[in-house]
């Protein structure tokens, strides 16, 4: 997994869902963050490890490290050595995976109750003495070059994404692709794997959320007793995260063989803890969530100039961007689609949206949000997510409220200030002759 | 770990109309999740109409006696829920799930574009466009594209064996009256199921369930039964795409159907196989040789038949050897089966994460759903854990022997041809087709 978009709503709604109350928060003197919460709804448990370093924490001809460490860290440790994280898991009714975005490098292991004390033996193992040597390292780096391969070069969107990005950020980090460039995958050595591990996976940059059949006393202990002995690491290097002004549309145009054009447009758009954050988030669900939404209307079903339109708004740290991705319909020519596109967009900025509109949106994200925490391993993401990118796991039990209290007049000045035609990037597949 | 896994308590009753319900109360978040299943699916899509099915499945809710399209859209969306519809190769779906307080609106819904639907003429024209103009769209996705080829050449002629969302040329001749006839013709409440799932009261939502569909009357006459598909000849299919630098693969072989009884000695030989991290696919293909960032198989089993595939992809120039690879795991595991080690850990694999399959109110919703289509016990879900560790190293080596691919079935790829040709014509007769002609 690589994308981390807003599958994932860091919210909740007061009552039974996510009692807050019931958390326990603890911090271990090596710096370690630990939230437990016991749901005994399930017979299982989700434990979740976040890193707080993502593709922003690295700098040309290093792009792409956070990624292909994720891949490291399944390689073997002191006491479980290679091949041995899965197999050990697996025999104790386990499975696990891992994500990197631009903000965080993810871990999770979601397992029947029992394998508790497993999990976190192998957890604490990796992060106390993971193993980097030379052959798992080029092992991985022939993997991640053909997920690379995969998820972007033989991928429109792929392809259309990674563009994008390096035309809505100039100097910031965000403008390189998570997965990196090819040629720094290539590079990249043993011993800054070493550095990176030493800096980034020290027990002061991670937290563990553990969610589901537990005893949170016990729960606690087990994990003092395994990880307390892992030494803090030095202070992590500050971002540069500064950005010029934009003053005019910047556009990119990808010839590539395929079947029909498609439309990728994006905006730099506040980051998760701006108060435009849950404006933001209905002005997506109104343009371009359902069949009744205002692109898809407009764009699908009355001009028939796409085949499917999508916006996304991710929540990162820093400043991130508002994207709406179009399947234009072959034969219908880009600029129909664009115009269509632009009209709609400078019509909600000029005249809001309907009390309507805007209870159907918020409708819609409580049900998504309800669905988010229907799951232990939802409800531990919803925790670690809200602590990383807006400072407080707390925070996953107000988003509801914070779009409830959100009105029509909030989304239009959003629509208004934040996708501002001047200020776009615009990046078009063109489609070159295929048989 | 105990070995049952428990059901929610259920409710199962049959309307006089003939209409199966299904009704589960769960805790946990105030959501309901409401499936409608009509027994008709792109099986029964007939000869030149490939994606009727499915047409009709996107279609019905673009109107009805009583809302238009857009209606539909505003009342749905309008109580937080999104209705999904569509068709695989057995049946027709409409789902949706949203805050339990509407259930009564969700119904009514379901209930009016399942039963009621009256196909605007200007609304199916539209659907039929989009349909034709997405599956340009598909085309440049590589695996799909594979997958697409891999069901041809397995099924042939074979009801399974074209895509659910049909051809271009077939849906652009699909008339009103074509849509029309497959609904009246397949569309009743004996050939229907209904699953709720979630915070709900049974008596009441059984009351409800009978007011809005207790008067659906409707002549469709059941699916007929479908044999199964012959072997197809050794061949092996590439899909030109020129300028790719990583193809797709596939192996692939017909297997049984969903009721078989080597439905779960299949489930943990292949878990064994190609399912997991730690299986022998993924250790040989990505741990070993870094060939490759994913490898699979699986046994995918619907109403009259299944096939078994394993699936990946990698550069170009690594493509033979990939297929040499997958083919030569397939002979190890068939002659061999699996470990006792293996099979041990792959049983508590299974049998610990089943429960995070019935997790939510959706996924128990969709396991009753399944469980009601292809006839099997549902005892299968509370004995699951039981039948999994029955499982032994033989039964393993049997589902091997009797369907892994290794001399049989089709090898697909999707890649630049003149690159791979050459090297993929020890693995059969080799035929290029191009990408439209899959569409």
């Amino acid at each position: 997994m690589l994308r981390a978009r807003r599958r994932h709503v860091p919210t909740r709604t007061p009552g039974p869902v996510l009692p807050l109350e019931r958390v326990i928060a603890h911090t271990l003197p090596n710096g370690l963050r630990v939230r437990l919460l016991e749901e005994r709804s399930a017979p299982t448990v989700s434990y979740y490890t976040f890193f707080q370093v993502g593709s922003r924490n690295e700098r040309l001809g290093l792009t792409g490290i956070s990624h292909l460490f994720e891949h490291m860290m399944f390689n073997g440790a002191s006491k479980y050595g290679p091949k041995e994280f899965d197999r050990v898991l697996e025999s104790r009714g386990g499975t696990s995976n891992a994500y990197t975005s631009n903000d965080l490098t993810v871990y999770h292991d979601d397992s029947a109750s029992d394998a508790l004390q497993t999990i976190v033996d192998l957890e604490s193992d990796r992060m106390r003495s993971l193993a980097l040597t030379p052959e798992t390292l080029e092992q991985e780096r022939q993997v991640v070059k053909e997920e690379r391969r995969l998820r972007t070069d033989n991928s429109t969107f792929g392809l259309m994404e990674e563009q994008l990005e390096s035309l809505v950020f100039l100097s910031h980090p965000y403008r390189w692709p998570v997965i990196g460039w090819m040629d720094d995958i290539e590079r990249i050595s043993r011993e800054d794997c070493q550095e990176y591990f030493r800096t980034y996976y020290a027990p002061n940059n991670a937290a563990v959320y553990v969610v589901g059949d537990l005893d949170p006393r016990a729960t606690l202990e087990l994990i003092e007793r395994h990880y307390g002995d892992i030494p803090s690491g030095p202070r992590p290097p500050p971002v540069c995260s500064g950005e010029p002004t934009q003053r005019g549309e910047r556009r990119a145009t990808i010839r590539f063989p395929a079947q029909a054009p498609a439309l990728l447009a994006g905006w730099r758009a506040p980051e998760a803890r701006s108060p435009d954050a849950a404006a933001l988030d209905l002005l997506q669900t109104c343009l371009a969530v359902g069949e009744s939404s205002r692109l898809r209307r407009r764009m699908v079903e009355q001009d028939e100039v796409v085949v499917s339109v999508s916006a996304s708004y991710g929540w990162r740290i820093d400043p991130g961007v508002f994207l709406v991705f179009a399947e234009v319909a072959p034969g219908v020519k880009l600029e129909r689609a664009e115009r269509a596109l632009w009209e709609e967009l400078a019509r909600v900025a000029a005249g809001g949206v309907s009390a309507g509109e805007l209870r159907r949106a918020k409708r819609l994200l409580r049900s998504a949000v309800l669905h988010e925490l229907s799951t232990h391993n939802g409800v531990a993401h919803a925790l670690g997510q809200s602590e990383a990118l807006l400072g407080d796991w707390r925070e996953a039990g107000r988003t509801l409220s914070q779009y409830e209290t959100v009105t029509a007049r909030d989304v239009k000045r959003v629509a208004a200030s934040w996708l501002d035609p001047t200020k776009r990037s615009v990046v078009v597949l063109e489609p070159e002759g295929v048989r | 770990m105990s070995d049952e896994i428990s059901l929610p308590p259920i409710v199962d009753e049959t309307l006089e109309n003939g209409l199966q319900i299904i009704l589960a109360r769960r805790e946990g978040v105030p959501l309901c999740a409401v499936r409608l299943l009509v027994r008709a699916g792109a099986a029964l899509d007939p000869a030149g109409r490939h994606g009727l099915a499915h047409l009709v499945a996107q279609a019905a809710r673009r109107g009805t006696a009583r809302r238009s399209g857009r209606e539909v859209d505003e009342e749905v969306e309008g109580l937080g829920a999104e209705l999904g519809a569509g068709a695989d190769e057995d049946a027709s779906y409409f789902g949706l799930s949203a805050p339990s307080e509407f259930l009564s609106e969700l119904i009514d819904v379901v209930a009016d574009v399942v039963a009621g639907p009256t196909f605007p003429a200007g609304e199916l024209s539209r659907i039929r466009r989009r349909e034709v103009a997405s599956l340009a769209h598909l085309l440049d996705e590589p695996g799909a594209v594979a997958d697409r080829a891999t069901i041809a050449a397995v099924f042939g002629k074979h009801p399974y064996g074209h895509p659910v969302d049909g051809r271009a040329r077939h849906l652009a001749a699909s008339t009103r009256a074509d849509v029309t006839g497959f609904h009246r013709r397949w569309f009743g409440p004996r050939n229907a199921v209904l699953v709720v799932v979630g915070a709900l009261d049974p008596a009441a939502a059984l009351r409800l369930v009978r007011r809005k569909l207790g008067g659906w009357r409707s002549p469709a006459e059941p699916a007929p039964e479908l044999g199964a598909p012959a072997d197809p000849s050794r061949e092996v299919v590439i899909v030109d795409r020129p300028d790719a630098t990583q193809a797709q693969v596939r192996v692939a072989v017909p297997a049984f159907a969903r009721a078989s009884p080597e439905y779960f000695p299949a489930l943990v030989a292949n878990a064994v196989f190609g399912g997991g991290f730690t299986s022998r696919l993924m250790e040989a293909v990505r741990v070993n040789r870094g060939l490759s960032y994913g490898v699979r198989s699986r046994f995918a089993a619907s109403r009259a038949a299944g096939f078994f595939y394993m699936s990946s992809f990698t550069k170009n120039e690594s493509a033979a050897e990939l297929v040499e690879l997958l083919l030569s795991e397939a002979a190890r595991f068939r002659d061999g089966g699996p470990t006792e080690e293996e099979l041990e850990r792959t049983r508590a694999y299974l049998c610990g994460l089943y429960p995070l399959a019935l997790e939510t109110h959706d996924q128990v919703a969709d396991k009753l759903t399944e469980v009601a289509l292809y006839g099997v016990d549902r005892d299968e879900v509370a004995g699951y854990r039981a039948r999994v560790r029955a499982v032994t190293p033989s039964d393993c080596a049997e589902v091997a022997r009797r369907h892994f691919p290794v001399e049989r079935g089709v090898v697909v790829a999707v890649g630049p041809a003149r690159q791979l040709e050459k090297s993929f014509a020890r693995f059969g007769p080799v035929r290029v087709v191009s990408g439209k002609s899959l569409v």
